[in-house]
């Protein structure tokens, strides 16, 4: 049961999806964040957990590193740092979330760019629900960090009869 | 297939640092609007703004003293009603502090009394409609200095001169982050228009819109 599990969970196809989900996800996260850096800098702000000097670096930085990573998950290469990256921002995320949640402040996510006014119980409650999200996004990243330990990860022209 | 860790670390250097370069090039191209100074953003967290810049709670003023002729009433824009009440004067300063949040009639007395009006919103949010007269500063965009340099050679208001500041009402703090800024330059009278640009709408209180 166990192999049957671990070859279905590394099965090239699952990795191939992990990949192209993760990708596509955080190029659309990226992208209205590059258009928009004041309005990305506004929203790390309303987070309260950084010092007023790192907001306009990381709200210049972090959009194009999203972006260069879900490229390089989208196109194959790189696979295992981009996976990293990922992950390292998935757990701030998840944290800078659950932090916020834990004081019971309210924050616009700013994970897609700006979003509608909202009141304070619907933010909250989306908050839980982005660390859910968060949560699914770091199993995908686990799963193409396993798949890329125990084999080559295949490129997202080819299949498995390909590699063979 | 299996590679150093070294090689990953490395990757993972080289995307930071091509995200960092990529970051730099569009930041230099950006228009002001789109773009951010990578150093010097000096602002408070937004639970300490109001706390600690608005000691005095939002009860409605005490009625201002016998009105005086007010020193500099503004141009009526065109299609601005006449205001049914003859012009009283802006709310005064108060020993309870330089920056205190006003209501939308407070406001709309200022507005009567020629006091100057800051938008703080996105200049984008500016151009699509405004408090008519008002300065667009943008406190979140690159260029909030030449704009306050631009409102001050205009207005040139005293330390002592009352100042309303809006945003978008509600949750937004853009108003009280540049009450914080124009109160280290050592601006004494700023007045926090609370329900901001929504309200002012909602009163029919005369705006413009467009480019400043």
């Amino acid at each position: 049961m166990r192999p049957r599990f671990q070859h279905w969970l590394l099965h090239p196809k699952v990795t191939l999806a992990a990949r192209l989900i993760l990708g596509l996800v955080f190029i659309a996260a990226a992208l209205p964040k590059m258009a928009d850096p004041p309005a990305f800098a506004k929203a790390i702000w309303a987070y309260e957990l950084f010092p007023a000097w790192s907001l306009h670096p990381l709200a210049l930085g972090l959009p194009w590193l999203e972006l260069i990573c879900g490229l390089a998950l989208c196109l194959g290469f790189w696979l295992r740092a981009a996976a990293l990256w990922i992950g390292a921002l998935l757990i701030s995320f998840c944290l800078a979330l659950a932090i916020n949640l834990a004081r019971h402040h309210p924050v616009d996510c700013g994970c897609f760019g700006a979003s509608a006014p909202k009141t304070k119980a619907e933010q909250l409650t989306d908050m839980r629900w982005l660390i859910l999200r968060d949560v699914g996004l770091l199993l995908l990243v686990v799963q193409v960090l396993l798949a890329s330990t125990s084999r080559g990860i295949p490129r997202v022209d080819q299949t498995p009869e390909s590699r063979k | 297939m299996r590679r150093e860790p070294g090689t990953t670390l490395l990757r993972m250097l080289a995307l930071a640092g091509l995200a960092a370069s990529a970051a730099l090039i569009a930041n230099a191209l950006a228009p002001p609007a789109r773009r951010l100074a990578w150093l010097g953003a000096v602002l408070p967290p937004p639970t300490a703004l109001v706390p600690s810049l608005l000691p005095n709670p939002p009860a409605p003023p005490a009625p201002a003293p016998e009105p005086e002729k007010p020193k500099a009433l503004p141009s009526p824009p065109p299609g601005l009603r006449t205001p049914a009440s003859p012009p009283v004067m802006p709310p005064a300063p108060t020993a309870s502090g330089p920056i205190r949040e006003v209501n939308g009639a407070e406001a709309w007395k200022a507005f009567q009394s020629g006091v100057p009006f800051l938008d703080a919103r996105r200049s984008a949010e500016y151009a699509e409609g405004h408090v008519a007269g008002a300065f667009c500063t943008p406190v979140w965009e690159s260029d909030l200095e030449d704009r306050l340099i631009g409102f001050k050679a205009t207005r040139r208001p005293g330390p002592d001169d009352p100042i309303v500041i809006y945003c978008s009402g509600g949750d937004c703090k853009d108003s009280h982050l540049l009450a914080d800024r124009l109160l280290k330059e050592g601006y004494f009278h700023l007045l926090i228009y609370r329900d901001g640009f929504p309200d002012w709408v909602a009163r029919k209180h005369p705006i413009e819109k467009g480019q400043p």
